[in-house]
């Protein structure tokens, strides 16, 4: 606020100081000093509304001095370390379905192999000597199947490892948001939920749960629905 | 059939999982040579400089998004006529007109099945081969 803004209603002065020089004319004393009081309450009263707003912006101002530190340590360390973060669940994905993926393309040839043996020992003839040797590749092709699939299953321990990660990030963009609706109700008084809307042309990503608004498919079967409508 | 599976495929995807995951599908049908690309800005001079015969392509990627991809392969006049399957998970209602309206041949959503995927690429198949 400044000092030498004038006063809003300077007429509320009008009626006392009226009074104020009637006594004087008349010359009566008593009736200039209850005018002259009256005059005085009406700028105490001014005064203490000044200083009550002085207070209540200085009070905004240190709650959004607050708030400003909490996002700036937000802005500079939560928020890069957060990305830092998903950037290593994505890592951490990538290479378990990668992993995943190595170990069932090794799993194909050996049941081939088992296959390929069957069909020798069909072909020449089930000797005891045949039958043993096959036994044997069997057995030592169903040990490597299994084991992958031990390592198949050992390989989805990543999704332990990204869910407390996500769930670190999770808090802290909420604490992000309740900082920024915070700020933005000091700011402008109402809170401020405008939300850009992400242009349909770069896409939006797969349909979460409670995130995703607008009309979506179930499935394949309403797409191929939608798309006989659409005369394909 | 024998001519079929000889086609060149480009599938686009910015994921290598999922690129690897139809790449193998592929392969798996009997579709050899599958040439891959992370999105539509790589994929665009693979296809002006190659001869593929099909393009499978996801929507949502960094760079050159799929329906871009879509409209830049309708407007040139040597790739307009190559089917066009699109493979994502963008499942609003609206997106899938848009796609239809760009001139989409199929659009299957992920997640999906080898059945989906084989049964889509037939059908875009075969009803090229009736229009050719």
């Amino acid at each position: 606020m400044s000092m030498s803004e004038p006063p809003q209603d300077i007429h509320v002065y009008a009626d006392s100081l009226a009074a104020m020089s009637r006594a004087l004319a008349a010359r009566d004393e008593h009736a200039f000093r209850s005018a002259l009081s009256a005059f005085d309450a009406v700028r105490d009263a001014e005064v203490l509304t000044g200083v009550r707003r002085v207070t209540v912006e200085l009070q905004s101002a240190l709650q959004r001095f607050e708030i400003d530190a909490r996002l700036i340590d937000l802005a500079h360390h939560q928020v890069p370390d957060a990305r830092r973060r998903l950037e290593h669940v994505l890592r951490l994905t990538n290479d378990a379905a990668h992993r995943t993926m190595d170990l069932v393309d090794q799993c194909g040839p050996l049941a081939q192999r088992i296959e390929q043996g069957a069909e020798r020992l069909v072909a020449g003839g089930a000797s005891a000597s045949a039958l043993g040797q096959f036994r044997t590749q069997v057995a030592e092709c169903l040990g490597g199947i299994r084991s992958r699939l031990g390592d198949v299953r050992l390989a989805q321990s990543y999704q332990d490892l990204t869910g407390q990660i996500v769930r670190g990030v999770m808090s802290l963009v909420d604490e992000l948001e309740r900082a920024l609706i915070e700020l933005a109700s000091i700011v402008d008084g109402k809170d401020a939920a405008a939300r850009r809307e992400q242009t349909m042309g770069r896409g939006r990503g797969p349909v979460v749960p409670g995130v995703s608004h607008g009309e979506v498919v179930s499935g394949q079967q309403d797409v191929d629905a939608l798309l006989s409508d659409l005369g394909m | 059939m024998s001519v079929q599976r000889s086609l060149n495929f480009l599938v686009v995807d910015d994921y290598s999982t999922m690129r690897r995951i139809v790449k193998n599908l592929l392969n798996e049908l009997g579709y050899a040579n599958v040439t891959e690309a992370d999105d539509g800005a790589t994929a665009l001079p693979l296809l002006r400089s190659g001869s593929f015969d099909f393009l499978i392509t996801d929507w949502n990627m960094p760079g050159m998004p799929g329906l871009e991809l879509l409209k830049q392969v309708r407007a040139d006049e040597r790739l307009a006529k190559l089917p066009v399957l699109m493979l994502t998970a963008e499942a609003k209602r609206e997106q899938i007109v848009e796609a239809a309206q760009a001139g989409v041949n199929g659009y299957v959503i992920k997640p999906f099945t080898a059945a989906t995927l084989k049964e889509k690429i037939d059908k875009i198949l075969s009803s090229q081969a009736a229009a050719a």
